[in-house]
């Protein structure tokens, strides 16, 4: 039942999208949902639309894992249209029953909220799924490191999330294991009301927790012995260099901003 | 009553590019009162095999039997089987929560639904075989020494009262007392009547208890039968990753040195007997 989960969905590759810097498909990634936020009429998002089109094809993707992505999502969108469609005004009403009613003004909000929600899950997914873990976190590391003079701990949060990701599977692994073991001891995590199951799990979770805390204890003492004190001078392994690539990426996403709001400004729907 | 395999396989992630085959057509019976030794290196499917025991994993129908119960039927009482079989993993003392070392051992009995009295008899009962002493029955488990901790895991698992146990690896990672005293205890348990099956990758450990062998090697069993029978394909077993034990080792290196010595002894006694007997002197004398 653990094994359902699937996280870190890095899809290894090696196109465009995933040879860029991280840095560089972290800002884009940022600017794309902007675009996305501030495009206004239907060429604008079929425009859009194109684009991620074009990149995802070009990443070697398959649509299927994008699908997939959506379907947490899907309620919500689906929540977001209705509630859009009935209670937006404005524009002629091209549909009323009793206090109902429905506006061509209303239908165009809604139809444009769901597009760019959509939008929005299908930007961030490429990003999670063209660039590794580790990768991702020197980048946002990379990205905060201004904020350092502010004394925002930027390298600590690095540090954390890719730990964090590091021992996703070990604490999955683990899990699995006491699990088998209750059940060995005639515990029962699948039958029973909410209030059984959500007891049934004090097993599984009291061992879970005391091995995370000597897991990291082991960690702490481990990085110590081998004299980790902290960001300061450090120097890293991967160096992150921007290439040709993002040039590239970052024209492009220049070239689809301005397009974007020279549509705006000539109201082209 | 006995346990029976007949021609069990299992394939992990099966029809994925992941998939593995962790058993290939195992069979295998264990009589009642026996002390049984699985062997193998890692990932030779120990235990994939021993958690098919005790129905963790499922099987088709018709694979493996317990006391004549197929567990791989449908309806199968699994609660029945799990009372009937008990299971000590590898470091059980990880799998401790409870705030008393009583409540945890409890834990066991009391899913089995069983009234209050007989909880707590079996819960002393358990402390006792295990070798605890009862003032740590109020203690948290969490301030035990490691050995003490697996001893309170262990005992969880005998309080459901099985008579068939089986132990995965159960003196892993302990110092060389711990790792007599949990043999020992493992002796002991046998000595009152129940089925041992014991894994492990310790020749030395396997060949001191246990009267039968099963030698597991990429999911099939290399070689089984007594200890002596097993331990004189000592070529083979180091091709495995294995080894026969020391003594069995010195036995060998001295028949290769032209001395009369008997192939497969595994006692530490009676190699130091085989000696006594080539050095002239009789093996009365003790050195």
């Amino acid at each position: 039942m653990l094994k359902d989960i699937t996280l870190g969905q890095f899809f290894p590759g090696s196109s465009f999208l995933h040879k860029m810097d991280p840095r560089m498909k972290l800002i884009l990634t940022f600017a794309l949902i902007i675009i996305v936020f501030v495009s206004q009429g239907f060429v604008g998002f079929g425009l859009i639309l194109a684009f991620v089109l074009l990149v995802t094809l070009s990443s070697g993707i398959a649509f299927k894992f994008l699908v997939r992505g959506l379907k947490p999502v899907l309620f919500i969108v689906l929540f977001t249209f209705v509630l859009n469609v009935f209670f937006q005004t404005g524009g002629e009403v091209i549909f009323k029953l009793s206090f109902l009613r429905i506006t061509d003004g209303g239908l165009r909000m809604a139809f444009f909220l769901a597009a760019r929600l959509v939008l929005l899950v299908i930007c961030s997914q490429l990003l999670t799924l063209t660039t590794s873990p580790i990768a991702l976190t020197d980048g946002l590391e990379s990205l905060m490191r201004p904020l350092k003079r502010f004394h925002f701990p930027a390298h600590e949060i690095a540090m954390m999330m890719s730990i964090a990701l590091r021992f996703i599977p070990t604490l999955m692994d683990e899990a699995n294991k006491i699990m088998k073991a209750q059940t060995a001891r005639g515990a029962d995590f699948e039958n029973g009301n909410l209030v059984q199951r959500a007891k049934a799990m004090v097993p599984l979770l009291v061992p879970l927790f005391v091995g995370s805390f000597r897991r990291a204890e082991e960690l702490a003492m481990a990085m110590e012995a081998r004299c980790y004190h902290g960001g300061e001078g450090r120097t890293r392994m991967r160096q992150l260099r921007y290439g040709w690539r993002d040039g590239t990426a970052a024209g492009v996403m220049a070239a689809l901003l301005a397009a974007v709001l020279l549509l705006n400004y000539f109201r082209v729907v | 009553m006995p346990i029976e395999v007949k021609n069990l396989t299992h394939v992990y992630m099966a029809d994925t590019p992941f998939e593995s085959r962790a058993l290939n057509e195992v069979s295998l019976r264990i009589e009642d009162g026996e002390f049984v030794g699985i062997i193998g290196h890692t990932g030779s499917g120990k235990s994939t095999l021993i958690s098919h025991l005790n129905a963790l994993e499922k099987s088709a129908p018709g694979m493996v039997w317990v006391n004549g119960v197929d567990l791989g039927e449908k309806d199968v009482d699994l609660a029945k089987v799990r009372r009937t079989v008990g299971l000590v993993f590898q470091y059980p003392e990880y799998q401790l929560f409870e705030e008393t070392v009583a409540k945890d051992i409890a834990f066991g009995p009391h899913n089995l639904k069983l009234p209050e009295e007989e909880v707590q008899r079996r819960v002393r009962n358990a402390m006792q075989q295990v070798g605890l002493d009862a003032k740590y029955a109020e203690r948290s488990p969490f301030e035990l020494s490691g050995g003490q901790k697996r001893r309170v895991a262990i005992a969880g698992v005998l309080a459901m009262e099985p008579s068939i146990l089986i132990l995965d690896e159960p003196a892993a990672g302990l110092d060389p007392v711990g790792r007599r005293d949990m043999l020992d205890l493992i002796a002991s348990i046998h000595d009152r009547g129940v089925t041992v099956v014991m894994v492990s990758h310790s020749m030395d450990d396997v060949g001191q208890l246990c009267d039968r062998l099963f030698v597991l090697n990429h999911g099939t069993i290399a070689f089984s039968g007594r200890p002596e029978e097993v331990f004189v394909h000592g070529d083979e077993l180091r091709e495995i990753g294995l080894d026969v034990p020391e003594c069995t080792k010195l036995a060998d290196l001295l028949r290769k040195k032209g001395f009369d010595m008997p192939e497969g002894v595994y006692r530490m006694e009676d190699v130091r007997n085989a000696i006594l007997e080539q050095l002239g002197k009789g093996g009365e004398r003790t050195c």
